[in-house]
């Protein structure tokens, strides 16, 4: 402990184990918070911040957590396994004693041993692929739905319309891959056929061969589990050449630019599945004047998992009496029924949700934004 | 079948219109410019720019599209000569090596400077194409696809007569050669390469506003891919060669278009650039490289 306070204040990195990552007993507590700020994702880092800055003001407005402040610490994680990698080391040496980052799992999944290591606990606000939890670290908690619950509220969808032939579609990164992975089994489970899957290059602008294959195959519904950028042009290209089943994307792609980009008159067949926003959610309106004064913008999607992520960590440590790795732990194993947007709160034994609280939304043809269109409740 | 031609004839055209600057630039002056790429990424940005301006969105007219064309070529074109001028002339004596490191350095510049400016989202494009298509020939057609080839093949024909036919293409087919021959033969070299960087950049500017009108997204990254495309679309015609790169680039368009049908979407980049690499082993000179009178 005494060795790892000396390491720490010395601004090393390394083998710091088994917690001891206090850099003093009165100084704020620190939480540090990967997000992507560059690259093509990088417009979720500033909902995620915002969202985290929220909790973290209104925390320390009620006089803190074990009468100290809070802190938040961000880092840029561009989307990017090494720019991810860096980011952590250096979250590390700031001495941070919660993790309330990650939003593309394939950028999480290498850091998670990192914090590990220096017995820092996480509380993950988006990344859900099942990767995450499977490596079974101890530390690792998420608080928004997994690959699984959202593949379960796709398939529910598709059994709902009826749709007996589906397609899947992903981008070859962890996050999409895993979910694709998730659709197909849980799909060929409920009795659907699988009838095209398709992995794709992201980053590219022609996507016309997939098309034409998702056209011979027939789905009723096709299932792309990537971002929006790819994932508007594949819409546009497979409508294009001849495709007329209906069009499902998961949460990576739920955003106005993926209207925008797939171009008017080409979402009438689109719902994607997601996780409730604060403007589908009812007597959120205070929240979201709170959040609107502190960003100056409305907030977006993971701004209140966000939100919620330092809530969670914050009442852990409170739980805990201390900012030690087991003890914080074992508190957030502890929290039941703990209030968040998403619903109550109490972790599975895998540390997930246990429930999802995945929506179905649809593009509102006046804003191009996704709006709620079948809660799936009933 | 026919569908996986025409796709390929498609992206063919993008690839061709970004190889033939490669192509020209290497042949004029032994260069391998990796910036090119990246002002196909700056002539879709200038169009953007322009038409956001203006407060145009989601607009279909052709005209405008033509209007919007022209001019990001003539821009493109010229931050294609500002950057000659700026950061390989000086170097024209210098190891290769050296010009090359820099042709990397004004990409990045280009990259992350687009980036400061316009920022790290994609950004839909304001002018798009009507898409929806007809049947024929057992391949589906859309008017944006008619539109895109005319544009590209016009485009090929007006490079093609003025290196044929005119004194300024005569002038440098003549730098290809020797350049310090051409120069003894009072050929202004300086004003020829100017001229090479001006078409060059000004069709791949072409090909940026025809992508996002085309595909409608476009972000500050996308010349890079596209850049090592129509590098390997260059180097399978023969590098240096005019209808070598028109050839390699419709050439690789046709060869995704089957690789990934055949092996799945995601081996499409692992095929094309299979391809580069047998190419450069077995003929490095490419398919129309060995005539080298037709150099330039």
């Amino acid at each position: 402990m005494a060795a790892g306070v000396l390491a720490l204040t010395a601004g090393c990195s390394g083998g710091v184990a088994g917690g001891g990552s206090e850099e003093s007993e009165d100084g704020p507590i620190k939480l540090g918070m990967l997000a992507p700020f560059s690259g093509s994702e990088s417009a979720f880092g500033a909902y995620m911040q915002n969202g985290a800055q929220l909790a973290v003001d209104e925390i320390n407005a009620d006089g803190g957590v074990l009468g100290r402040d809070l802190e938040l610490v961000v880092e840029d994680d561009a989307c990017d396994a090494t720019t991810a990698v860096a980011g952590a080391n250096k979250l590390v040496t700031e001495g941070i004693v919660g993790s309330v980052g990650g939003y593309c799992s394939g950028a999480t999944l290498p850091t998670l041993p990192i914090f590990d290591e220096a017995g820092v606990p996480m509380v993950i606000p988006a990344a859900n692929s099942n990767e995450l939890v499977d490596q079974g670290l101890p530390g690792v908690f998420l608080i928004n739905g997994t690959g699984d619950q959202q593949a379960a509220a796709a398939v529910q969808y598709a059994e709902k319309i009826g749709a007996t032939n589906v397609a899947v579609i992903d981008d070859a990164t962890s996050y999409s891959a895993d979910l694709a992975q998730a659709f197909t089994t849980q799909a060929e489970e409920a009795g659907l056929s699988v009838v095209f899957e398709a992995t794709v290059t992201p980053g590219e602008n022609d996507y016309s061969a997939v098309a034409t294959q998702l056209v011979g195959a027939q789905p009723a519904l096709v299932y792309w589990t990537g971002y929006y950028q790819e994932g508007g042009l594949i819409v546009r290209q497979a409508t294009d050449a001849g495709y007329t089943g209906a069009f499902m994307v998961a949460d990576g792609s739920v955003d106005a630019k993926f209207s925008e980009i797939a171009g008017a008159g080409y979402t009438e067949n689109v719902v994607g599945t997601f996780t409730q926003t604060p403007d589908m959610i009812e007597g959120a309106d205070e929240w979201i004047a709170d959040y609107e004064e502190l960003a100056g913008d409305p907030p977006g999607p993971y701004s209140t998992q966000a939100y919620d992520a330092v809530r969670v960590m914050a009442q852990a440590i409170e739980d805990a009496g201390s900012t030690e790795f087991e003890e914080v732990v074992a508190a957030l194993e502890g929290l039941e029924d703990f209030d968040t947007f998403a619903g109550p709160l109490t972790f599975t034994e895998n540390h997930t949700l246990s429930g999802g609280g995945f929506v179905i939304v649809a593009v509102d043809p006046a804003t191009s934004n996704f709006v709620l269109e079948d809660d799936l409740q009933g | 079948m026919m569908q996986l031609i025409w796709n390929g004839l498609i992206v063919g055209s993008f690839y061709a219109l970004v190889a033939l600057g490669y192509s020209m630039v290497y042949g004029i002056i032994k260069l391998l410019n990796f910036a090119h790429g990246d002002i196909y990424m700056l002539g879709a940005f200038v169009g953007f720019f322009t038409l956001s301006a203006f407060g145009i969105s989601n607009e279909t007219s052709i005209p405008l599209l033509l209007v919007i064309l022209l001019l990001s070529m003539v821009t493109t074109g010229l931050i294609g000569v500002g950057i000659e001028r700026v950061a390989y002339r000086p170097l024209r004596r210098s190891p290769r090596l050296a010009v090359l490191i820099t042709a990397i350095g004004v990409s990045f510049t280009l990259e992350y400077g687009v980036r400061q400016i316009f920022g790290p989202n994609p950004e839909a494009f304001p002018v798009r194409l009507e898409s929806r298509g007809v049947d024929l020939l057992g391949m589906r057609i859309t008017a944006s696809q008619i539109v895109l080839v005319v544009i590209a093949a016009g485009l090929m024909l007006v490079l093609a007569h003025i290196v044929e036919r005119t004194r300024e293409g005569r002038a440098m087919r003549a730098i290809a050669l020797d350049p310090q021959a051409a120069q003894l033969m009072g050929v202004n070299v300086n004003r020829v390469i100017s001229t090479v960087f001006f078409i060059g950049s000004s069709l791949a500017g072409a090909a940026g506003v025809m992508a996002g009108a085309y595909y409608g997204s476009i972000d500050f990254l996308m010349g890079f891919v596209i850049g090592l495309k129509a590098f390997t679309a260059a180097v399978i015609g023969g590098i240096g060669n005019l209808y070598g790169a028109m050839l390699g680039g419709v050439l690789l368009g046709m060869l995704e278009s089957f690789g990934s049908a055949w092996f799945g979407g995601e081996w499409r980049d692992v095929f094309a650039f299979a391809f580069l690499i047998l190419f450069l082993t077995f003929k490095p000179t490419g398919l129309l490289g060995a005539r080298v009178v037709e150099r330039m």
